[in-house]
């Protein structure tokens, strides 16, 4: 056995990331790893390479403990991983950027292009890629394909012995996968064991040789793929008790829509067109990259959109920035709150009222009474704990930054309010808060866009669940139809 | 007093407190500093780097940066000797020198908001055109003398004397004016607010729909505005246009006062008033070292060395803070 992972535990503060994760990779051997978003797999890779350290368990590799290593001792054990989008230097050539950081030199320090040029040529030919690109070439100039064969040379040069793969085909175009499980196949001949991280079920049924389940940081399955299916695979990625930590919502039915979608169209998106009502909660479920937050910010006119219309409450807005979605009465409160949600070195009240401030204002200067009187009421129901109104919101945890933003679009009072991760990294506790008053505020007539990767948060809250996968949408699917099963198959490109 | 340190601010007490010390070190070594006359003086003095600072911090708040000013300023001057020569109207002369002065601003605004330049850049270029302008459209490139004393007045007339006090420069109160307006502005419009906002964090404000360029737009211009009426105070007390002498090296000194006054060089943070205490702190010292006879050279070398000092203890102002949030959040 060339790579053995024996009862790996990872936890982070408040959450278990792993728990017990076993598994064994034969040399000559492709086992793929899948699993839902936050299933854990990009802890568990980030564990082999080094980048976190595990709290229990053992990692061997050719008989060598490789546990502890830092990301540089895993590297000269013989573990790599290629990342989602490579490091590519743009402006060198392939021989360079295989070298970057070791160029080997010539006594006296000048750089021994010869040797590079000799080594990746040898390379290219041993394992076949002769062909697939010029050594010549620039960084920049390389395809995403083309990047993943620089990314491998670099690993070979150093005499790797297992290469785990991390979402590859991601950014490449059918034809370049295709090339890439080319290159794949020769390593594995080339008797290299291979983790192939994915979460599209074809791929994996196509390229492994085995599958390894991983559900909420614990292995659900591990099967041979001569012996199973894509569906097998799905019900043991899903198969959980499904607990309702979120909530039961009453169905509430009211006729006039709020948002209506046609035929929408981005560099994203394509022909999208769907409906929300008033007092309606519509989940928007998917993997990482299916174009939600996307959608969301199209709609929000941050992104261009290209084609299509929307309308809110019959209306018809032409949409080209924030400032007109937020006339049109709109919010939207952003998946990441500091990058995108919050101004952190400024106060609690001003993040608050920001979006705002002209309703707050008489011939454009603020009132301080207006501000208080209209953020006061939510910092205080969503329990907000600062120091004072004027502290700033840098300086509060976690969960009350997240509060802040939803409190920003309370005050402002949308027709159409669109949430992307509502709960992302808020404890459980104001998860429940903020469950109750997304539940208060489509009970008042608001409708609710609700992007989630939570699948329990989904079914319990939506009254319809629109699935999207590459930038398509699903027919929304009614509360009562709703499963963990079918989201999960939809998004995931099986059994449709 | 807890009220007085709740006015000006925490952060501009260590100001208050160097500003006093610096007095009294200078105050020992000479008489005259303390006379009416040289405190009016040091007003006088502060009134050209104060009405281009306060537009600076505008600027620097929004996490922009103008670098052009004192090339603007330039401009202006000579275009208001040009209109009060020509045309013997110093309205038009003022006017129009505020009016170049907007004009150049919004230059600068459409190069960075519509070519994409950096604004340190942009305004880089922009600081020497603009300058190159100055020279040519005065005539032959020289200074333009201008002889009126309604302008003259704006530069270094007196209101309220009486016998044994010199009188206010008028000056002092148009910077007055202009920093009491501006304090307005930027604490208690929307405008203002919205300034504090995209300096914090731009793309959240875009998302709370705050419009960048229209933004930009503004607050070039009136750092432009304000750099031009600089300009026509230079005009109005030396009583010529000057293309470059009274405005070069203007940037620096309301660089320097900005961030000394406690602004962050990320934006976002910044106050009119911490601003003009350390526009006051400035000329003072200024003042002092010409007093003590200190040789301009090394006053363009301690210059250097403040606008380090005053960006340095912004850095290590948001370094503690930092610590002091990591800290917390262990804590949780």
């Amino acid at each position: 056995m060339l790579f053995n992972i024996k009862g790996v535990r990872k936890s982070f503060p408040g959450v278990r990331a792993l728990s017990d994760v076993s598994a064994e990779i034969n040399s000559g051997e492709v086992v793929a790893i899948v699993g839902e978003n936050g299933a854990g797999k990009s802890t568990l890779l980030k564990i082999l390479s080094g980048d976190y350290q595990l709290d229990e368990g053992t990692i061997s590799l050719d008989g060598l403990e490789v546990s502890h290593a830092s990301p540089l001792e895993a590297r000269e054990a013989g573990f790599r991983l290629v990342r989602q989008e490579p490091e590519i230097v743009p402006h060198i050539n392939v021989i360079e950027n295989v070298f970057i950081g070791e160029y080997p030199a010539h006594t006296g320090g000048r750089v021994n292009f010869t040797e590079m040029q000799r080594i990746v040529q040898e390379l290219l030919e041993r394992y076949g890629f002769v062909g697939m690109l010029d050594l010549q070439q620039l960084g920049r100039t390389l395809s995403p394909a083309q990047m993943h064969i620089v990314e491998i040379l670099r690993a070979l040069k150093d005499g790797v012995k297992v290469v785990a793969f991390d979402e590859p085909t991601s950014s490449l175009t059918t034809r370049e996968a295709k090339q890439l499980f080319t290159l794949i196949r020769t390593l594995r001949a080339e008797g290299l064991g291979i983790i192939y991280v994915s979460h599209r079920l074809h791929e994996v049924m196509e390229i492994s040789d085995r599958v390894v389940i991983l559900k909420d940081g614990k292995v659900t399955g591990d099967l041979l793929i001569s012996a199973t299916n894509a569906n097998e695979i799905v019900r043991y990625m899903v198969g959980r008790d499904l607990d309702a930590h979120g909530l039961e919502r009453d169905e509430v039915t009211r006729p006039d829509i709020v948002l209506e979608v046609k035929d929408l169209h981005s560099r994203w998106h394509e022909g999208i067109s769907f409906k929300i009502h008033a007092g309606e909660i519509v989940g928007f479920a998917g993997l990482v990259g299916a174009g939600r937050t996307e959608l969301a910010k199209v709609i929000f006119g941050e992104y261009v959109r290209t084609g299509g219309s929307i309308s809110i409450c019959g209306e018809e807005k032409n949409i080209r920035t924030p400032e007109d979605a937020i006339a049109a009465n709109i919010g939207f409160a952003p998946e990441n709150r500091k990058e995108e949600g919050l101004i952190l070195v400024r106060s609690v009240i001003e993040n608050t009222c920001m979006a705002i401030y002209s309703a707050l204002s008489k011939i454009g200067i603020l009132r301080k009474k207006a501000m208080v009187d209209s953020a006061l009421p939510y910092i205080e129901q969503l329990e907000i704990k600062t120091p004072s109104l004027e502290a700033e919101v840098g300086k509060l945890s976690g969960g009350n930054q997240q509060k802040v933003v939803l409190a920003r679009w309370l005050a402002a009072k949308p027709r159409l309010l669109i949430l992307d991760e509502p709960t992302r990294a808020v404890d459980v506790g104001a998860k429940a808060e903020i469950y109750r008053l997304i539940d208060d505020l489509a009970r008042k007539g608001m409708a609710i866009m609700m992007i989630s990767s939570e699948m329990p948060e989904l079914l319990s809250m939506s009254d319809r669940i629109i699935v999207m996968r590459d930038g398509k949408i699903s027919d929304p699917i009614e509360k009562k139809d709703a499963t963990e099963e079918n989201i999960v198959n939809f998004a995931l490109g099986a059994g449709t | 007093m807890k009220r007085f340190i709740n006015y000006v601010g925490t952060e501009n007490l260590s100001l208050i407190i160097a500003l006093i010390i610096m007095v009294g070190l200078i105050a020992t070594q000479t008489e005259f500093f303390f006379s009416a006359r040289n405190i009016l003086n040091i007003g006088q003095n502060m009134a050209v780097v104060g009405l281009i600072a306060v537009g600076m911090t505008m600027v620097i708040v929004s996490a922009g940066l103008d670098i052009s000013v004192g090339s603007i300023a330039g401009c202006a001057s000579v275009a208001c000797a040009l209109i009060v020569t020509n045309y013997g109207t110093v309205f038009g002369g003022v006017i129009v020198g505020i009016g170049f002065g907007a004009l150049f601003g919004l230059i600068n605004s459409v190069i960075i908001s519509y070519l994409r330049v950096n604004p340190v850049v942009a305004t880089l270029a922009t600081f020497s055109a603009f300058r190159g302008i100055a020279f040519l459209i005065a005539p032959g490139g020289r200074p333009v003398g201008v002889l009126d004393p309604n302008l003259g007045f704006l530069g270094s007339g007196r209101i309220f004397q009486f016998e044994g006090f010199p009188g206010i420069p008028v000056a002092f109160l148009i910077l007055v004016a202009v920093a009491v307006i501006a304090h307005f502005v930027m604490t208690s419009t929307v405008f203002g607010r919205a300034i504090y906002s995209m300096g914090g964090n731009p793309v959240a404000a875009r998302l709370a729909g705050i419009n960048l360029t229209k933004m930009r737009f503004y607050i070039y211009a009136i750092s432009g505005a304000l750099s031009g009426l600089a300009g026509v105070i230079v005009t109005a007390r030396t009583s010529s246009g000057q293309p470059a002498s009274g405005t070069q090296g203007l940037e620096l000194e309301a660089i320097t006062a900005v961030f000394l006054g406690g602004a962050l060089l990320a934006g976002g943070k910044g106050t009119v008033m911490g601003t003009l205490l350390a526009v006051l702190l400035l000329a003072t010292l200024s003042n002092g070292m010409n007093l003590l006879g200190i040789a301009t050279f090394y006053q363009l070398v301690a210059k250097g060395l403040l606008l380090v000092l005053a960006v340095a203890i912004g850095q290590w102002r948001l370094a503690r803070d930092e610590k002091k949030q990591a800290k917390l959040a262990e804590s949780q």
